[in-house]
């Protein structure tokens, strides 16, 4: 049994202006101790596809319908002290931000020990030497000082990797880390992102890394799913999805990828803006960006199928197998020639 | 003009001989006084506020508003005083601490009284001569800055009394006190000595009161009250003087005054009975339904008169009302009934003349619109210099009230042809800006005058007596001034009896008539509401309000 | 800290000389005479001349500014009233306990009714109860203190009689002529000035409030302290209540500070003898020493609040702590 599954999650939101759809038909499955790499823009849906998950969208204002299952067990519609169990225990979750995910007038002791407190039935003291082990497990020097310090007296990279501690403390079988580098410069991502798969390995836990950077996915997921307007368009082994990626917004956003060797060019940008959820493009929501455009793109949504190379790879596109083949082979040619440059 | 508030100070010039003693202490020759206080129950405390007011003052040489003097009435002993009775009878001087009206001698510069024994002060100590002859020395002392008693000019009227205001002298050397026999010298003979005796400055004071720049807020006083305690801004509360055993009435046990009410709260305080009265009157919006409620002067609301005579003023010294034609032109034009209605309900009589009841030589005539504005006429006397005349620039203060009176004023003159400059000017600095000579205003809507004694002298020769003009802070702010009335003034002020009642009437009359050089508009009214156990109101227009010490509470 | 505070006591006493000097200068540039307003109305010019004398209103405006620096600093005194020659000092030392009573009374009223209307209105937006609180904001900011004052002392006072109509009764005991004094009578002469307070500001708190805990709920660590298991009663208690009071403190400092330098139409109406009273006193009679003393004391409490608010909010807020 998957340690997470999702099955048709849907997810709208009343606003001022009308219905935003913001996630439809979201499914996949998270198996205990593997990595799920979640892609797409801002405003694709994936961050809110994860807040549905762990019961933290506004139940005033959002509508959400679908399954979410973890270890067999119903999520949606589970009661408020139900989830309140959950989250931070089964599930940690940590956040992109670290300069505003952290309370700036209690110290991180104090909202560490919090997080223990919630779940544990211990001393305030045991909570506080768990608080300081913990730091000292995500490498924040002198732990036993700093745990009396205000989040302004940390850098950022501090910041995340109390975040981290702080997701971690109550041993969660799934970490949901929701663009956790984003706000960080590139040696201190790196660092994280060492971090955190070294603790993966400790802790055997699932982890589901959103973000939009397919370098992070490449360097961590076991599997990935590639998010558009609210939908799943892509989900395929990592590996899968770089040797033969099957959509052509995947394509775009391979192609946006930043290459160490080729300094001072132009990234390839996918032309145009993120589809409004509030008022989506008729059919295939990709398809006024989309160079290969067709007439039915316009009018009908192409279901997920499974691809050539196997079932577990699934897309939404109408070309034709062929068509892709050779589209994908020139764009490869393309940004290998690149690389070779 | 602050009605209410600010006495309009006497401008009595010493030497001009008037008959005021003649008229007010001449019917009053009996030396006992008594006041019927039969069927009025003692007792009990009078709860009087005084609505957008304080006593500045409670030193009775530093007092001089008529709140202040009001309330100083119930704590006064006098060589001479007014009874606690109301009309005409109530302006007649009767020897109140003194046995009798003082001897004066041959050359009229000396004038001895006989102190009546057994007055006692409230601390038990006795009223003697030099009681009042302190008084004397309180409102000239250098240590005491008085204003007062230099604006009368009093340093010239008893011997001795410059050195001791410039400080060369530590007494007053014309006033003698040996027991309870009290001597002025006089510098010349004087016919207003007497009743200038009876201003609540001259009340008896223990011969050792301090001088105090500040004003002493308790002191002994010797009439039927002190003062218990003062505290500025909150209360003020009188008692009954244990020692007073003169025939003047003393009902209440105490009286306790709250300053700067609210108008509106005030009257809501005395509809609930918690306060008994407002010093300070009614709002006058109020007027008509108490009126229609409660009746006139049947015990709860009293109409009072005073002796203001409300006017506007034009500027004489500048064009256009340099021109007679125009100055009668705009008492044509004027409203009269208009602004009576702003006032609210009962808020006088209109009038357009100077003098008011009570006056001698108070004569009633009429000569120009008092009904209403006759704006054709008001052409037809103003003619072409109406529409050549320079823009007006019309001055009044910011109050609402005035803002109001000022607008109506502002469309009878256009409605006659004027253009206007309206200038509004706060109170605090309008008198500057209207009684500097050489003003560039040309018509205020504020003016008004009250008396500080019941003589014309006070209102014709004070406000249009044009040779009195001075640099600063002149009354006649008109700046009438016509060298053949001038001397008729002067001749005026020289008789007495009938013929100067006759002189002033005519002189009243020749002022409007042929001159015109103000609008008088209205003869005013105090209006004064009451809680339901108020009893025994005895109203004062001298003061233009209750004697508080015959009030009955209990 | 040591160099905070001096940083702030200098700053103090800039303040302090600006505001004094605006309030000469106001005073030199204005037509109103004092003394001619002392002496009375039908004073001679040499009459005036003695009093400008008495009063040193004689002087050149830069001596007499000197003169009441001098006498502040050198003797503790802020002078006599032109009009009733009482001493500034005892006069304000007699109004502030007044204008504290309202204020501070008002502001304990006005906050217990905000703090939690702001909250339930920020919890439930668009709910009846927010909409209701919504119009109550809109009375209240609209409305003019004078017509709140009047209504209530008619409506409350004189129809209903529940409470006096208007007068202030000493807290303490033991003044002489008082005619009502002691801790009840005390507060049963200021519940109407508390009421009016109590809407007029309450108003601008209650949306305040709400803004800042709408605000607070939406930011990451909130979201964090959910995602921890927190219940909807600890997130709201530990994490969004502490951080949305932190601009309530900074507007409640600005406003009591303001507050004690005069709530001019409430004690006016309700004829409390504070120095908002006071001032309208002294501005009619053009009492400079007055206005003075008042506008020095003003400029004293506001430098004094802001002081408490950076204070407490260093407590409240380790961000801007002073280490």
């Amino acid at each position: 049994m998957p340690a997470l599954e999702v099955k048709d999650l849907n997810t709208s939101f009343r606003t001022d202006d009308g219905i935003v759809q913001a996630v439809s038909g979201v499914s996949f499955s998270l198996d205990e101790g593997h990595t799920l790499g979640v892609v797409g823009e801002s405003g694709s849906g994936k961050s809110v596809t994860f807040l549905t998950v762990m019961g933290l969208v506004d139940p005033r204002q959002a509508q959400v319908s679908g399954s979410v299952q973890l270890h067999g067990e119903q999520m949606l519609g589970a009661s408020r002290a139900r989830l309140q169990q959950i989250r931070g225990a089964t599930i940690g979750m940590i956040f992109q931000d670290p300069m505003t995910s952290l309370n700036p007038v209690k110290t991180i002791g104090w909202q560490l020990e919090e997080a223990v407190l919630i779940h544990q039935d211990v001393t305030r003291k045991d909570a506080r030497r768990q608080a300081i082990e913990i730091l000292k497990e995500v490498e924040i020097p002198r732990a036993d000082q700093r745990v009396d310090d205000y989040p302004h007296q940390f850098s950022g990279g501090m910041r995340q990797r109390v975040m981290i501690a702080m997701a971690l403390i109550n041993g969660p079988e799934i970490l949901i880390a929701d663009e956790p580098t984003t706000a960080l410069d590139v040696t201190t991502q790196a660092q994280i992102l060492r971090l955190m798969k070294r603790l993966q390995d400790q802790h055997k836990m699932a982890i589901v890394m959103i973000t939009h950077d397919l370098g992070v996915v490449a360097e961590l997921a076991d599997d990935v799913l590639v998010m558009y307007g609210g939908k799943v368009v892509e989900e395929a082994k990592v590996d899968d999805l770089f040797a033969k990626p099957e959509m052509p917004y995947t394509w775009g956003l391979l192609g946006s990828l930043p290459r160490l060797n080729s300094a001072g060019e132009r990234l390839d940008q996918i032309p145009g803006q993120p589809p409004s959820l509030l008022n989506p493009p008729s059919g295939c929501a990709f398809h006024p960006r989309c160079e290969y455009v067709m007439s039915r793109c316009r009018t009908e949504m192409p279901d997920l199928r499974s691809s050539a190379q196997g079932a577990d790879h699934r897309f939404r596109c109408f070309l034709e197998d062929e068509e892709r083949t050779r589209i994908w082979q020139g764009k490869r040619a393309a940004l290998v020639s690149e690389d070779a440059a | 003009m602050r009605r209410k508030h600010t006495l309009s100070l006497f401008m009595l010039v010493m030497g001009v001989a008037l008959l005021v003693a003649a008229t007010t202490v001449g019917a009053a020759s009996s030396a006992t006084h008594k006041v019927n206080t039969t069927g009025v129950n003692k007792g009990g405390t009078l709860k009087v506020n005084e609505n957008s007011a304080d006593f500045d003052f409670v030193d009775p040489q530093l007092a001089y508003r008529t709140d202040d003097w009001d309330m100083l009435f119930s704590t006064a002993m006098q060589l001479v005083s007014f009874p606690e009775k109301s009309g005409p009878a109530g302006s007649q001087l009767y020897p109140q601490a003194a046995t009798a009206f003082p001897t004066v001698s041959a050359d009229g510069k000396t004038y001895t009284f006989h102190i009546r024994p057994g007055l006692k002060f409230s601390d038990g100590s006795p009223v003697t001569a030099a009681s009042f002859q302190r008084s004397w020395e309180r409102i000239l002392s250098p240590k005491m800055g008085s204003p007062l008693g230099v604006n009368l000019d009093l340093q010239n009227v008893v011997v001795g009394a410059d050195a001791f205001l410039n400080g060369k002298a530590s007494t007053i050397s014309g006033i003698s006190a040996k027991g309870l026999t009290l001597t002025f010298h006089l510098t010349k003979p004087n016919a207003t000595f007497v009743s200038i005796l009876s201003m609540q400055w001259f009340t008896a004071v223990k011969s050792n009161m301090p001088y105090s720049s500040t004003g002493l807020n308790v002191y002994p006083a010797a009439g039927p009250y002190y003062i218990a305690s003062r505290d500025p801004g909150r209360s003020t509360v009188l008692k009954r003087n244990p020692y007073y055993n003169g025939n003047r009435p003393a009902n209440p046990d105490q009286i306790v005054f709250t300053p700067n009410v609210d108008p509106d709260q005030s009257l809501l305080q005395v509809k609930a009975g918690q306060s008994d009265f407002d010093l300070g009157g009614i709002p006058p919006t109020a007027a008509s339904n108490l009126a229609t409620t409660y009746g006139i002067n049947k015990g709860r609301f009293f109409v009072g008169p005073t002796s203001c005579v409300l006017y506007m003023a034009m500027n004489n010294a500048r064009p256009p009302f340099d021109n007679v034609a125009l100055r009668k032109a705009v008492n044509w034009a004027i409203d009269r009934p208009a602004q009576v209605r702003l006032l609210g309900a009962y808020a006088g009589k209109r009038t357009d003349q100077i003098l008011v009841p009570g006056i001698p030589g108070y004569k009633p005539f009429n000569v120009y619109a008092i009904k209403g504005a006759d704006v054709t006429k008001a052409k037809a006397v103003g003619g072409s210099a109406i529409a050549s005349a320079p823009t007006l620039n019309v001055v009044h203060t910011t109050s609402s009230y005035s803002t109001q009176r000022a607008q109506v004023a502002e469309y009878n003159l256009k409605q006659v042809g004027f253009k206007i400059n309206d200038v509004p000017t706060p109170a605090t600095n309008y008198y500057q800006v209207i009684q500097t000579k050489g003003t560039t205003y040309n018509f205020v809507t504020n003016g008004g005058w009250c008396a500080d004694y019941f003589d014309p002298f006070d209102y014709l020769n004070v406000l249009f007596d044009g040779s009195k003009i001075q640099a600063a802070n002149n009354n006649n702010y008109s700046y009438f001034d016509n060298a053949s009335f001038n001397s008729s003034l002067n001749a005026a002020s020289a008789l007495s009896g009938a013929a100067r009642a006759s002189a002033y009437a005519k002189l009243d009359q020749e002022l409007m008539v042929k001159y015109a050089p103000v609008v008088p508009y209205l003869i005013s009214t105090n209006r004064y509401f009451v809680s339901a156990r108020v009893k025994n109101w005895i109203y004062s227009s001298y003061f233009g309000a209750p004697y508080l010490n015959a009030l009955a509470v209990g | 800290m040591t160099h905070f505070l001096i940083r702030r006591i200098f700053w103090a006493i800039f303040l302090f000389f600006v505001a004094t000097i605006i309030t000469y200068l106001i005073f030199w540039v204005i037509p109103a005479n004092p003394a001619a307003l002392a002496a009375g109305k039908s004073a001679t010019p040499a009459d005036i001349a003695r009093v400008s004398h008495f009063l040193h209103l004689d002087e050149p405006i830069w001596k007499q500014y000197l003169r009441f620096v001098w006498n502040l600093l050198g003797h503790g005194s802020l002078g006599r009233s032109y009009v009733n020659r009482q001493t500034i000092d005892s006069s304000i030392a007699k109004d502030a306990p007044v204008t504290a009573s309202l204020v501070f009374g008002g502001a304990v009223c006005w906050l217990s009714l905000s703090i939690p209307v702001g909250i339930l209105s920020a919890l439930r937006p668009r709910s009846i109860m927010d909409r209701i609180s919504m119009i109550f904001v809109l009375i209240g900011i609209s409305a003019h203190p004078v017509w709140i004052g009047l209504i209530l002392s008619y409506v409350v006072g004189y129809r209903l009689g529940l409470t006096p109509i208007a007068g202030y009764c000493n807290f303490f005991t033991g003044t002489a002529g008082a005619q009502c004094e002691g801790p009840v009578q005390w507060a049963y002469h200021l519940i109407l000035p508390w009421i009016t307070f109590m809407i007029l500001f309450a108003a601008l708190y209650v949306r305040l409030i709400r803004a800042n805990v709408m605000e607070t709920m939406s930011e990451d660590y909130v979201r964090t302290a959910r995602a921890k298991g927190a219940s909807e009663r600890r997130v709201m208690i530990q994490h969004v209540l502490r951080n949305s009071m932190l601009p309530v403190v900074t507007i409640l400092g600005m406003d009591l500070g303001l507050a004690l330098g005069g709530a001019i139409f409430t004690e006016s109406i309700f004829n409390l003898p504070g120095l908002g009273h006071e001032l309208i006193n002294a501005y009619n009679t053009a009492d400079l020493p007055m206005i003075t003393g008042i506008v020095v004391f003003a400029t004293v409490a506001v430098i004094v609040f802001n002081f408490i608010v950076d204070v407490t909010y260093g407590f409240l807020d380790p961000r801007i702590r002073p280490s």
